[in-house]
């Protein structure tokens, strides 16, 4: 995201500043959101927040400069049901919590959504394996949905986490058709098997004015070069197929190629999921070095490196830029914790490489 | 001394900024509330301990000193089981997940909303599940017994125990 300072997306805050400034003055400003996972409500919760509630962190300054305001509206939707949403709970409390922190926007939920996607099959989805997290989530958002305040002021801002509307449609604005201008959306419903359910439109429509719209679906893996061609992955699930981590071995193959994480398991969990699936595969690791003891030690990777003219960053060098990017005089406030540099040279500069 | 925003790159001038920042950048809600975020202080090896058991997860127990005072994170650290602590004791992961008795477990106050919510993702939850690191060791928890869930059916099929770090 721009706002964490990745070199390659230095260009989209001017995008983003300008869109969020496109819109007719009779309308409000709103962003969709097109997605559930952890990424979409952050992403939500950092645009609404404004300028006194981020100068703290260390969101870089360009990317607090295009978020000052606060977006006044912003839209976060998915296809499927609450109890489908791939958010965990910690990430929904936080936009519970925004108004009892002083930050004015209001977090809107609605109980008739909730009560729509609950099918037979999501109720079994709440009973069954995993299904604490989700009945706590419901709880919440229960609360969040019955919940409301009174005050409403000019500067009010709000996030609406909205369910089974399944967007089919991006429109320009009718006076000007480079710019977006609405998103169409149909409400869906759930057909299907517990934990297998999928949204099936109705032919009712809903549409969004918005003057910026984000996608935030996930990930799929995608095969290294050879790998497709050696029947070693899995398009369909977008996964490397393995042996508790040991990649499926081709013909000829000497073996000693693993894997571990999203493109073992497909892309899900969090640090502690990936964390018991790495030591799996380190399991493995040290079953098969055991049997097998005798693979070639690899060459020497630095040289090999400068050979290639692969400039590396050291330890070392990263601590130079910890320290720079932490120095008083680069920071906004005594209390931000850096102010990250956004360009590879800079970087390279500050590491002294 | 507080930097005033103005300087650095604010050219256009920021009205919307409050006067001053004497919550130290700390959320109110944070302070306020019974998790512990920092880890937990360093206790004493001079402290009053506790015998407790810790059952690991290949069943075999383990009859350790508790300090009182210190975390259960930062009890099995000092022992080297092999409890993860990936957030370094944050209450920001599950990995330091602790299965306890249910006499004990109805003694403790009731976990905070932020364990709850890292509990949710913890492998073979239970009734009796807390975290390590949320629970400080007390006079009261002499004999006490601490499973570790066993993570995954790999686990310790060479005995091998990485070291905390």
């Amino acid at each position: 995201m721009p706002f964490a300072g990745h070199p390659d997306y230095g260009h989209i805050g001017a995008l983003v500043e300008d869109l969020l400034s496109s819109q007719n003055k009779s309308e409000k400003q709103q962003v969709v959101v097109i997605g559930q996972g952890n990424v979409a409500l952050d992403c939500a919760r950092i645009m609404a927040k404004g300028i006194s509630h981020l100068v703290d962190t260390d969101i870089t300054s360009s990317a607090l400069e295009v978020l000052k305001n606060g977006v006044q509206s912003t839209v976060v939707l998915g296809r499927r049901g609450h109890v489908q949403g791939a958010f965990t709970i910690k990430e929904i409390r936080e936009l519970t919590k925004l108004r009892k922190e002083g930050v004015n926007v209001s977090f809107l939920v609605r109980s008739d959504e909730l009560d729509l996607g609950m099918t037979h099959a999501s109720e079994e989805e709440l009973e069954g394996p995993g299904g604490r997290p989700k009945s706590r989530i419901d709880k919440l958002l229960r609360q969040a949905a019955e919940s409301f305040y009174d005050e409403s002021t000019l500067d009010e801002k709000e996030i609406s986490l909205r369910f089974l509307l399944n967007p089919i449609e991006f429109l320009p604005l009718d006076d000007d058709p480079s710019t977006l201008g609405k998103v169409v959306c149909e409400r869906t419903k759930l057909e299907g098997e517990p934990g297998n359910q999928s949204a099936v439109g109705t032919g009712e429509f809903e549409t969004f004015p918005a003057q910026m719209a984000l996608v935030s679906i996930g990930y799929k893996g995608v095969a290294l070069d050879g790998m497709q061609n050696e029947g070693l992955f899995d398009p369909q699930r977008g996964v490397v197929k393995h042996v508790g981590g040991k990649v499926a071995e081709a013909a000829g193959s000497k073996g000693g190629l693993y894997t571990a994480g999203w493109l073992k398991r497909g892309p899900s969990g969090i640090i502690g999921t990936n964390i018991m699936d790495a030591k799996d595969t380190v399991i493995t690791i040290l079953k098969d070095l055991a049997k097998q003891p005798i693979y070639k030690k690899g060459g020497d990777i630095d040289k090999f490196l400068k050979k290639r003219g692969v400039s590396v960053v050291t330890w070392s060098d990263y601590e130079n830029i910890d320290a720079a990017e932490t120095r008083i005089d680069r920071k906004r406030t005594e209390v931000q914790p850096r102010e990250k540099f956004t360009t590879v040279n800079e970087l390279l500069v500050a590491a002294g490489v | 001394m507080l930097r005033s925003i103005l300087q650095i790159g604010y050219k256009r001038g920021l009205s919307a900024l409050p006067n001053s920042f004497d919550l130290m950048g700390r959320n109110p809600a944070k302070v306020m509330s019974a998790v512990r975020w920092h880890g937990g202080p360093s206790i004493s090896k001079d402290a009053s301990t506790v015998n407790v058991v810790f059952i690991q997860p290949d069943g075999t127990e383990k009859k350790i000193h508790a300090r009182v005072g210190e975390n259960l994170l930062q009890t099995a650290h000092r022992h080297d089981l092999d409890l993860e602590g990936a957030c370094e004791g944050v209450c920001a992961c599950s990995t330091c997940h602790l299965i306890l008795t249910p006499e004990l477990y109805d003694d403790l106050p009731e976990p905070s909303e932020d364990e709850e919510d890292m509990l949710d993702m913890a492998f073979g939850l239970c009734d009796t599940s807390r975290l390590g690191c949320q629970i400080n060791v007390t006079e009261e928890m002499e004999g006490a017994v601490f499973e570790m869930p066993k993570a995954t059916r790999n686990f310790y099929v060479d005995g091998h125990v990485p070291k905390p770090h």
